[in-house]
């Protein structure tokens, strides 16, 4: 009889929780609840952003170690399909000079101001994702140094992603890997405008609506196409084609593009000030 | 010292590990969830009732520091706190593997869950093929850590082992 009554207990706080939770997200949904949400977060993220900064110097070697242990067949699949680059390139003089072209091009491309003369604040990254479903990192600039949600964020080489969250003193870009990311851009040979996806870590871009008539080229570079409604100034490089498959029958080409910033070590990177809607 | 006093150190330290340490941490690129394992250890210790109360809590403090919508982990968490303590109390409390087997289980059950209620709200990213890896590889990262955190959970909520059969 107690137990019954524990258990009926029990299911009557579960119907609450559920109940609870579902208005909280639909406060969230609606916007209503966002003064209150968006404290509630803020707060937490200045709070603990001292020692999330912290914790990342301090355990940065022993992550970095980590993901080197636990990332060796991905290296070792890098290694050997560099080798293979390497020696394809050795093998030809046209190739070779080529291969030279691309290297001049890369230096060009690292050197480059990615975004003119747009006003901008510096940052650093400050820690990684807390969540194994989202791609994003912490800057340690925020709302007080004129950062907004929806900024672009670009590093030396080309675009980051974008901020999609700001407290007073921190803010969160979402990188152009998540798979929430779409970025519109534009193929720089073929003028061929597509929307580019996130796929998740370490894993390449894929474009959506590419002719299957296109003539792309594997390595043609990728820039933001800056179009009416975009969220990103135009000419920002994205990344570089490194597949262009069409099936046939099939009415888009598949194309997967590497992101041209190093995403897996950034360090210092500019969140472009423009205008946000 | 009572639960009051116990269990605030206890979720700051929680939420520390959580968004600090583990995030450093990552075994092929997925850290363990330590808030989803503390809302799990506290279903085990201190049944259904404390663990969903527990777990809607550890799960809004997780949401704190997310981008998805306000709520989703503590409604996936205090779910599982709720469903670990209701299989908790139908099973004998002897050996080290029992808990473990629960939290892997449990923690990986929680990943889809999110995942999933995800979806229904339109979080279409969550659920991915690298879905089934990051639930597994949460799972084992949060059974390795489950017995320390059924220790400090139990010490955090002032329980005491169930030494034998618990009466459905």
């Amino acid at each position: 009889m107690a137990l019954s009554r524990r258990g009926g207990r029990s299911r009557l706080t579960l119907v609450f929780l559920i109940l609870t939770s579902i208005t909280v997200i639909t406060l969230d949904f609606r916007g209503e609840g966002a003064g209150l949400i968006s404290s509630l977060r803020d707060g937490a993220a200045d709070t603990l952003a001292p020692v999330r900064s912290a914790a990342a110097s301090v355990l940065d070697p022993v992550g970095d170690a980590l993901a080197g242990v636990t990332g060796y067949g991905d290296l070792e699949e890098e290694n050997a399909a560099l080798r293979a680059r390497v020696a394809e390139l050795e093998g030809s003089g046209l190739r070779g000079e080529a291969a030279q072209e691309e290297l001049a091009e890369a230096r060009r491309l690292l050197e480059l101001d990615v975004a003119g003369d747009t006003p901008r604040v510096n940052a650093r990254v400050v820690s990684t994702p807390v969540s194994n479903f989202e791609q994003t990192v912490e800057l340690d600039q925020g709302g007080d140094d004129g950062v907004a949600v929806g900024m672009p964020v670009v590093s030396g080489a080309g675009l980051v992603g974008r901020v999609v969250g700001v407290s007073g003193s921190r803010s969160t870009v979402r990188l152009v890997t998540d798979p929430a990311s779409a970025v519109g851009v534009r193929l720089t040979r073929s003028s061929e405008v597509a929307v580019a996806s996130g796929e998740g870590p370490g894993v390449a871009l894929s474009l959506d609506f590419v002719d299957a008539e296109a003539d792309v080229d594997i390595l043609e570079l990728v820039v933001t196409d800056g179009l009416d409604g975009s969220a990103f100034p135009p000419d920002i490089p994205v990344g570089r084609v490194t597949m262009a498959e069409a099936a046939p029958g099939e009415l888009q080409r598949r194309v997967e593009v590497l992101p041209v910033a190093d995403l897996a070590q950034l360090r210092l990177v500019s969140v472009l000030l423009t205008p946000t809607r | 010292m009572t639960t009051a006093t116990r269990l605030p150190p206890v979720l700051l330290g929680a939420v520390v590990l959580h968004t600090a340490v583990f995030p450093q941490l990552r075994i092929f690129g997925v850290a363990a969830d330590v808030l989803l394992l503390l809302a799990i250890a506290a279903g085990l210790t201190s049944g259904a009732d404390r663990g969903a109360a527990l777990g809607f809590g550890a799960g809004l403090l997780a949401d704190s520091f997310l981008q998805t919508p306000f709520g989703l982990s503590a409604l996936a968490y205090s779910l599982v706190a709720y469903a670990v303590g209701a299989f908790g109390s139908t099973i004998l409390h002897t050996g080290r593997w029992i808990p473990m087997l629960t939290a892997f289980v449990a923690s990986a059950g929680g990943v889809v869950l999110f995942a999933v209620l995800g979806l229904v709200l339109g979080q279409e990213h969550l659920v991915s093929l690298r879905l089934a890896a990051v639930a597994a590889m949460v799972g084992v990262l949060n059974a390795l850590l489950s017995p320390l955190a059924l220790r400090i959970t139990r010490w955090a909520l002032v329980t005491h082992p169930v030494s034998g059969p618990v009466l459905r």
